[in-house]
């Protein structure tokens, strides 16, 4: 896996231009590019079924599409309109997968089948990864691991059973500049000191619920087969407490796995507030703010996370860790990364000779533009002006970037993660015992919501 | 009125050119030394690269063809250092404050090209000294080659 990335020589505008349109033209035509290859050859061919084709499926299904000798044999919904789509993407790539409304029959009739995706809504994870791990397969289950601690403790037997291999879907584990970060900032550079604060958050813009194309939907009785009350409830089940854990669940999932793994503690507390302020259709809370208390062996690290449904904010989803000589603000999304040096932190320049971090080549922290034309003027010393702030103010933080970018989908690492591990016995990203952790730490959100006070954790709480 | 006044140096004006002189001597020099610098060192590479760079952003910023931009950039550095020295160690002061302005009056013409007009004001401003000393240069003293005054 590769963590970082060889530093690049500085631009000119020019060389920028010509680099940029170079890159779009091929980023253009990656896409058909790296699809083109047909599945099989070179290393060993790993046969693959996907159970469920719904808007996770798909992201899966593409993030798969890129990755070499990756053959899909099965794909597996409950709804045809779903499936026929996800059948004809494969085709399309050169795959040839046997359709499946059920997962039983699918397990049954697919004879080499190496690994499951699995990618259901929350409340049918532990059933289908259960039933995939016994089959003999090695499974990647998509994140929250399961809607209840329950059935998420259930998965990490079956794996440990079965001895296959659980991937839980955490994919910010796999992230080369999430694992940049992780290895060299904070645990080998130590570049933010002491952590004692972290903070989350994923602001989403109101959203209408799902809807459905009325000659495509369900009949009741194969709804209730499958453990759902109505279509409505089927296309939207995030919103619903016998599917899913709600936002919390569905997005704040991501990035408090991402407190669990940098901080490496799991919380001791739990205090949240939320509630169904908004829309009159969901069962779950739209608006949630947790905070956590994280032992550390530094010191207590106290954590606010908070996911918004109702307003985008600006936008931005990141999390947030600070310490006492620097903090690390960490996004799937390049843009809302940045990393801020304390003034009584020693000087970081050494940082960026090992290419651990760089500077900024524009935006808050950069240096003032040079004109094609100019030489680069030598740095003076002493304070910038725009340090000179009121008494009570502490002085504007330098500004630095870090230097590894994924060119790549955002699922795509951790699923490569996944198959290396099936083919070589690689370590697992995020194993199953890691995600339980995670379900854990979130679920109990819902449950401190309710009880309208502070929840504490044991540290067995975590264990399998 | 004395009538030996005129033709008696002025030492007010003496001193006035005297710091022009040696303004314009610094100036001129550090503007062509620090082109040999990069990231604090200073080579004949890092003036070939610096060089370079100033030539290929005129050139691709306006209608001056490479060869016309790389050709005075590269004798640039050289002829600020010369001139600079000349100024300040007093060698043909007339000549080489009239060079000198040449000199200017050239880099501000590249960038009138790129239609940079912040440059341009600024270079005014010198061009405008040197304007300034060569009407005061009769007053010159301290030379170690002095021009031949009518």
């Amino acid at each position: 896996m590769p963590e970082t990335l060889p530093f690049r020589p500085s631009l000119s505008r020019r060389d920028f231009l010509s680099t940029s349109a170079k890159l779009g033209a091929a980023l253009l035509a990656a896409p058909y590019i790296a699809r083109a290859a047909t599945p099989g050859g070179g290393a060993r061919t790993l046969n693959v079924a996907l159970i469920g084709c719904g808007e996770e499926g798909r992201v899966l299904l593409n993030a798969s599409l890129k990755i070499p000798d990756i053959r899909f044999v099965a794909v597996c919904d409950i709804w045809p309109y779903n499936r026929t789509y996800g059948e004809r993407l494969l085709k399309k790539f050169g795959h040839d997968p046997k359709p499946f409304e059920d997962y039983r029959e699918m397990l049954a009739g697919t004879p080499g089948l190496d690994a499951v995706i699995v990618a259901t809504p929350d409340f049918m994870h532990a059933e289908h990864t259960n039933a995939a791990l016994r089959a003999g397969h090695h499974v990647y289950c998509e994140k929250l691991m399961s809607n209840t601690v329950e059935g998420a403790r259930s998965m990490v037997l079956a794996a440990r059973e079965t001895g296959k291999l659980l991937q839980i879907g955490h994919q910010r584990r796999s992230n080369p500049r999430y694992l940049h970060a992780k290895n060299h900032l904070l645990n080998e550079g130590r570049l933010l000191g002491r952590i004692n604060n972290a903070s989350g958050q994923w602001n989403r813009a109101v959203t209408e619920d799902l809807g459905f194309p009325a000659k495509y939907a369900l009949p009741e009785a194969t709804l209730h087969k499958y453990g759902y009350t109505n279509m409505h409830e089927f296309r939207n089940w995030r919103w619903f407490k016998r599917y899913a854990g709600g936002p919390i669940s569905d997005l704040g999932a991501h990035q408090i796995d991402v407190f669990n793994w940098f901080l490496g503690s799991n919380p001791s507390s739990i205090i949240a507030g939320g509630g169904v302020d908004y829309y009159k259709t969901h069962e779950w809370y739209d608006n949630v703010t947790a905070i956590y208390e994280f032992p550390t062996p530094s010191g207590i690290v106290r954590s606010t996370y908070g996911v918004l449904t109702t307003t985008s904010a600006g936008g931005g989803y990141h999390e947030y860790f600070m310490g006492d000589e620097g903090a690390l603000k960490m996004s799937e999304n390049p843009k809302y990364t940045k990393l801020y040096r304390e003034a009584r932190a020693p000087e970081w320049d050494r940082w960026v000779e090992k290419n651990f971090i760089s500077r900024p080549e524009s935006g808050e922290g950069a240096p003032a533009p040079v004109k094609p034309w100019e030489k680069v003027r030598p740095k003076l010393g002493g304070p910038s002006r725009t340090s000179v702030v009121d008494v009570r103010e502490t002085a504007a933080l330098s500004a630095w970037d870090i230097p590894v970018i994924l060119d790549k989908p955002i699922h795509q690492p951790h699923l490569e993660n996944f198959f290396e591990a099936v083919r070589e016995g690689t370590p697992l990203a995020c194993p199953g015992e890691s995600g339980f952790a995670t379900a854990v730490t979130v679920l109990k959100v819902n449950e401190a919501v309710a009880a309208r006070k502070m929840l504490t954790f044991s540290p067995a709480d975590f264990i399998v | 009125m004395n009538n030996s006044s005129p033709s008696k140096p002025n030492r007010e004006y003496a001193a006035a050119f005297f710091l022009l002189r040696l303004f314009l001597g610094l100036r001129t020099l550090f503007s062509g030394i620090e082109k040999f610098e990069a990231k604090g060192t200073y080579s004949l590479q890092n003036y070939s690269d610096n060089m370079t760079r100033m030539a290929q952003g005129i050139t691709g910023a306006s209608f001056l063809p490479l060869w016309a931009t790389k050709s005075f950039a590269f004798v640039l550095g050289y002829a600020l250092i010369v001139l600079g020295a000349a100024l300040l160690l007093g060698l043909r002061t007339r000549t080489t404050l009239f060079l000198t302005g040449l000199v200017y009056v050239a880099l501000s013409f590249g960038l009138m090209a790129v239609q940079e007009s912040e440059g341009v004001a600024w270079l005014g401003v010198h061009v405008a000294m040197l304007a300034g000393a060569l009407a005061l240069v009769r007053h010159n003293r301290f030379s170690l080659w002095p021009d031949k005054l009518d």
